[in-house]
């Protein structure tokens, strides 16, 4: 019993390593940018501080660092971000889904450069270039931002300053399940961090799409 | 003298070829992309386009639609005010479209209305490939402003409904060869129908490239 109960222990300590992350299960850089990233994650004001080097999140590879976990099927997430130190124009907070963990994995994500550029990006195949959609730049701040994935449509929504979230449209993508889910700091240099804090994030699973078969 | 009748007359003859796909305002050509099974036609008079187009989509890997184009380099604004008439599809599609070629998957980006009244700014990075696309809010038809803007790899979108000044939305970036296609463009989104669009105020500026520096 009592080896028992101290397996429980052991393996709870290995599983918290992996998932003190709150909503998300680990944490690490991709990419490999020079300078490494860390996250913290504050369970008592359900806070994350991300901390991520890398040259961009752009073209056909990506450095970053990124907290995630796995998931399938439609959801919702949404985060407060605001960026905690200086830094280039286009240092990016995101919300970050993902095929894998590569370099040039697949992936979709809603931005929020450091000049307050909201942008949505995409690769649709793995080592394919980057695509953009820039939005107009309202200058930077503190910004509320939400994604929700209903079979293939992405749709995302922004607000900026406490104001109410506003639908910025959506796209289309054919990432599939299951993915990963998360959020992502990229500083724009290898010779420098950012630091953003996430705040009030949600993790919500949604029903299927009414007429789709799972 | 006889040589230079018939020089003449070349002229003339070749004077009234370009006419002939001359009289279009602001663009030099039209005609169906990707072979429509109904044809498209384009009718210009009084400074306004009516522009009918068939074709199951601008989408995925290929495209049908009725196009009224020009050749450009550089960076450019073009606007049209824009308006669908009579019934169609949701989705029939309407806009400003840059591109690269007339094949019919060939690399584009346009800006486009559907018959539903949502704004969308669509693009082929590369021949060949899958359509992008993002698509805004909207709250139903009208009678839109539409404007694209080439800035080097840029394509901003600015949209105006009912006699609003063109608001910027968003922009893209493509890698577009000199020189470029750029017009109008209508699809049905039903390769057993077509449908028409009326388009007015349509400008085309090509902005100068800034004068060389001194040596």
């Amino acid at each position: 019993m009592r080896e028992l109960l101290l397996t429980c222990l052991l393996a709870a300590s290995v599983f918290a390593q992996t998932g003190n992350f709150g909503s998300f299960t680990n944490s690490d850089d991709v990419g490999a940018p020079p300078l490494k990233g860390a996250a913290e994650f504050d369970a008592s004001t359900g806070q994350y501080k991300i901390t991520g080097s890398g040259a961009d999140i752009w073209a056909k590879a990506d450095q970053f660092h990124y907290v995630w976990r796995e998931m399938s099927g439609n959801f919702a997430v949404t985060t407060t971000a605001k960026f905690l130190t200086e830094g280039i124009g286009h240092r990016k907070a995101v919300i970050m889904l993902r095929k894998s963990l590569d370099t040039d994995s697949p992936f979709v994500h809603l931005a929020i450069h450091g000049d307050g550029t909201p942008a949505v990006q995409f690769r649709n195949t793995k080592a394919d270039n980057t695509n953009t959609v820039d939005f107009p730049i309202e200058g930077p701040g503190t910004w509320k931002l939400k994604l929700v994935r209903q079979g293939s449509t992405i749709t995302v929504w922004l607000a900026k300053d406490g104001a109410p979230l506003r639908e910025l449209g959506h796209t289309t993508n054919q990432l599939g399940s299951p993915i990963l889910v998360g959020l992502g700091v990229a500083s724009h240099t290898q010779e420098a961090v950012s630091t953003v804090l996430f705040s009030d994030v949600s993790l919500e699973q949604l029903p299927a799409t009414a007429g789709t078969r799972q | 003298m006889s040589t230079m009748r018939q020089l003449l007359l070349v002229c003339l003859l070749s004077a009234s070829a370009f006419a002939q796909s001359g009289n279009l305002g602001s663009f030099t050509n039209s005609g169906d992309v990707g072979g429509p099974a109904i044809k498209g036609s384009t009718e210009f008079s009084n400074g306004q386009y009516r522009i009918t187009g068939s074709g199951a989509n601008i989408w995925g890997k290929q495209d049908q639609f009725q196009y009224v184009w020009r050749e450009i380099t550089g960076n450019f604004t073009v606007t049209a005010t824009m308006q669908f008439l009579g019934k169609g599809a949701e989705h029939r599609k309407a806009g400003i479209m840059v591109r690269q070629s007339l094949d019919t998957d060939a690399t584009y980006a346009d800006v486009v209305i559907h018959g539903n009244g949502m704004p969308g700014l669509q693009w082929r990075s590369k021949q060949g490939e899958d359509t992008n696309a993002f698509d805004f809010p909207f709250d139903g038809p009208g009678t839109l402003k539409v404007k694209l803007v080439r800035t080097g790899v840029k394509i901003y979108m600015y949209i105006g409904k009912e006699g609003a000044e063109p608001k910027k939305l968003a922009n893209t970036e493509v890698s577009f060869r000199n020189p470029v296609l750029v017009g109008l463009a209508v699809c049905s989104h039903q390769a057993d129908a077509s449908d028409t669009v009326l388009f007015s105020d349509v400008s085309v500026e090509a902005q100068t490239p800034p004068a060389p520096k001194a040596q």
